[in-house]
């Protein structure tokens, strides 16, 4: 049987998607960054919306490109009979399926875990949903914002004394699509060790709150609840993020009373360190806001840069808040090669996001985003073993296209 | 058997990330060693929240493992260092290239003694960097990541950027991509017998989070700027005060809007709105006109009960739950994400378990977190019989 070969520990892997917007698609992105064969089914009636959203051309759509590098596309609709027999074929040629579909549409289709596991008894299936697969409140959807207000951790996030105002908008898909990775491996494993396929139900609101066990924590033990705290920690002062030169900001972590000395010293904030007060990490807490006022003072007549150069080598923790603008520049992840580049369907470069982790007989990443349908001959002919007879019979009858 | 059932992992730990990566291997049956300095023992120990004085982030990290108590920098320490790492599957850390240094054993010569020996190693900003960032907070690689520069989502620029939730986002985050790489790595050991060396960059893990939009801009689609704002959506979406705490409401497509008219009765003020406004024509004066209905409606309103009509409707509502609430939600007891652990001090208490239900090898905890080297006759006699 063909596979698409590009070396790391996932390789030999075959892994089909029927995923939507981002927490699924990253799931995928995940292992193909570990070398697995990934391939999204689509079909044009039922389309990921980041296909389309902001442009015309479905195949160069910049939000679905950043999310879906290094996969395949085979285009089936799934709303034919003939269509759900090929998907059905191709899953049963799979490894993995993960799926991340509304709640329900899965067995609506005929590819519900038990009817999938009856022509693959070894399949590993990843279900994906807001609230999982099953339960009271398994009906409810949502996007990202819902999965972290869910979950105690929005209510974590803002100001002290104000309402909440949660993550950034943009967090909690890739974190839930990170556990159902995590998930789809450890069943790898447990597969080539047993030769035993299983069902993994991930939840993206318990995914949520994994982020915040030890604040579950202080519920269970103490009974206390976790508020907005601004940018305070239990055990450092100063814990925060202060205004720099042409609106700039520097985040500054004093981790120990140690620090706290080379702190001082380095900032030469000689009333700071005169405040024997302060010496300890209870008398800092203790008078918190007032630090926090002096160091600003401190901190605001200067650039960023120079408060790291200063802080770093006096050995405390420091960096500044990057923007966009630093981001695409930081001399930290182009030095690592996290900023790579691939190729895309019409053979142009394209610069993408690699994988978080570097290590030794890692996969290649060398491909963009697939277009539509990029790989239905690869996919119909050499792995569902379909003639090009056959396959212009599906595309004249509208299953393919 | 469980998924890891067999597999042996050394865990020396100094941060919350490998601690946690260590976790997530033994809720599936790894055999877990972790190696602390005797006096003191991990620093997790000492970090809150507290109870009974004991640290719960201490006892959340570390159930299902062992505990040894070990000099690291003695000479008797590293011998026997030196023996456990001819005996595991893996080992987890999280220190800098300098430590491995003062040791004169790198991850090569680790591999090299046993190849069989996957070694993952977690730093702020990789291992090539390791020594010049290891003073770097989760603070300050959040803030390194482009999370803390946007958030919240609609900055007011006068106000600080945030931490984010919680002092262990980033740690927790890191762990899971390390755990993700061991396990793939275990797997591929299983046909060709050779372990890895894998660098996880705290960083890289936090801006691959953001690929949806980092992408884009990196490869010229988006436009970068300073703007804290640049990460947003336009839109209505926010968290909004009701009567007894606080909803999050989404509102991004035109059925959204039907939704929300039904619900609403078709109120004057919504006549003035396109049908698509939502995705064609969404200007801001649109959506704080919006949010001024939307906001006063909402004070009437009981989080839960606005929540379930809502989504009977099709709007998108959830409440916004504290920490407190995840144990009454009957969607949390019917998937029994809270699991009681009996701790010899802490007592019997609800932990957090995992997001993912496995039907063939379901993450366990099996018992409480160590007392520090109360493994120590169980894996240091034989080493030291052996030397």
């Amino acid at each position: 049987m063909s596979m698409k070969m590009r070396g790391g520990p996932l390789a030999g892997v075959r892994v089909v998607e029927l995923t939507k917007v981002w927490a699924g698609p990253y799931t995928g992105k995940q292992l193909a960054f570990l070398g697995a064969e990934v391939m999204r089914v689509e079909s044009l009636g039922s389309l990921d919306v980041t296909r389309f959203y902001g442009v015309d051309d479905i195949n160069k759509a910049p939000g679905f490109r950043a999310v879906n590098p290094q996969k395949m596309s085979v285009q089936i609709d799934s709303k034919t009979e003939r269509g759900v027999e090929l998907l059905i074929d191709l899953i049963k040629a799979a490894d993995i399926f993960i799926e991340n579909l509304r709640p329900g549409a899965v067995d609506r289709m005929g590819i519900g875990y038990e009817q999938i596991k009856a022509i693959n008894p070894n399949i590993i299936y990843v279900s994906m949903g807001m609230y999982g697969a099953e339960g009271p409140l398994a009906y409810q959807t949502g996007y990202a914002p819902c999965f972290a207000a869910l979950s105690g951790l929005s209510a974590m996030v803002g100001y002290e004394g104000e309402a909440p105002t949660g993550m950034n908008i943009r967090y909690a898909d890739s974190t839930f699509g990170t556990a159902a990775a995590f998930a789809a491996s450890v069943a790898l494993l447990h597969r080539r060790r047993t030769g035993q396929g299983q069902f993994i139900d991930v939840s993206a609101v318990e995914a949520m709150t994994s982020m915040i066990g030890d604040t579950v924590m202080d519920y269970t033990l103490n009974q206390r609840v976790g508020v907005c705290d601004g940018n305070k920690h239990p055990g450092m002062a100063p814990h925060g993020v202060y205004p720099c030169r042409d609106d700039e900001w520097v985040s500054i972590a004093v981790a120990s009373d140690e620090k706290w000395q080379a702190f001082v010293a380095a900032t030469g904030l000689t009333a700071l360190a005169n405040n024997a007060e302060l010496a300890t990490l209870a008398g800092r807490k203790a008078q918190e806001e007032a630090l926090n006022s002096a160091i600003a003072d401190w901190s605001q007549s200067q650039s960023a840069e120079e408060i790291v150069g200063c802080l770093m080598a006096a050995g405390i923790g420091v960096h500044k808040s990057l923007s966009s603008l630093d981001l695409i520049a930081d001399a930290n992840l182009w030095g690592r090669g996290f900023y790579q580049e691939v190729e895309d369907a019409e053979g142009n470069a394209r610069s993408i996001l690699g994988p978080a982790w570097k290590m030794t007989r890692p996969a290649a990443v060398v491909d963009d985003a697939p277009a539509l349908g990029q790989h239905n001959q690869y996919v119909l002919g050499e792995i569902l073993g379909l003639s090009e007879a056959e396959q212009a019979q599906l595309v004249a009858d509208g299953v393919i296209r | 058997m469980s998924a890891l059932t067999n597999i042996k992992v050394l865990e020396i730990a100094t941060t919350v990330s490998a601690e946690y990566c260590g976790k997530l291997l033994a809720d599936f049956g790894a055999e877990v060693i972790k190696c602390e300095a005797p006096d003191g023992g991990s620093p997790t120990r000492s970090l809150p929240p507290f109870a009974a004085g004991e640290s719960g982030l201490f006892a959340y990290l570390n159930t299902n493992k062992h505990s040894i108590g070990v000099a690291l920098d003695a000479d008797a320490g590293r011998a026997i260092l030196v023996s456990l790492l001819a005996k595991v599957d893996v080992l987890v850390c999280d220190q800098a290239a300098a430590w491995f240094e003062a040791l004169a054993l790198t991850p090569e010569q680790m591999l090299a003694a046993n190849p069989k020996l996957s070694v993952c190693v977690i730093t702020p900003m990789g291992f090539e960097q390791s020594n010049e960032y290891a003073q770097l907070e989760d603070l300050n690689v959040l803030h390194a990541s482009g999370w803390g520069y946007h958030t919240p989502s609609a900055a007011d620029p006068a106000k600080p950027p945030l931490k984010g939730p919680g002092p262990h986002l980033v740690s927790y985050e890191s762990g899971l991509d390390a755990a993700l790489c061991i396990t793939a790595a275990l797997f591929e050991r299983e046909a060709s017998g050779l372990g890895r060396f894998i660098d996880i960059s705290k960083q890289a893990v936090m801006a691959s989070r953001t690929d949806y939009v980092l992408g884009q801009m990196i490869a010229g689609d988006m436009n970068v700027s300073n703007d804290r704002r640049a990460y947003d959506l336009a839109g209505p979406a926010d968290i909004y005060p009701c009567a007894d705490g606080f909803i999050y409401i989404w509102m991004s497509a035109p059925t959204h809007w039907q939704a929300l008219a039904t619900m609403l009765g078709a109120p004057a003020w919504m006549a003035d709105f396109p049908e698509n406004w939502l995705e064609r024509e969404c200007t801001p004066e649109r959506v704080a006109v919006c949010r001024q209905h939307i906001g006063e409606w909402l004070l009437s309103q009981k989080k839960e009960s606005v929540a379930e009509t809502a989504q009977k409707l099709g709007l998108i509502v959830v409440p916004v739950n504290n920490t407190g609430d995840l144990l009454h939600c009957p969607q949390y007891q019917f998937r029994e994400y809270f699991k009681t652990v009996d701790h010899p001090h802490l007592g019997a208490v609800s932990y957090p378990t995992v997001p993912y239900k496995m039907s063939l090898t379901p993450a366990a905890l099996n018992t409480p977190a160590p007392a520090l080297g109360q493994d120590n006759s169980r894996y240091l006699a034989q080493v030291e019989a052996e030397a």
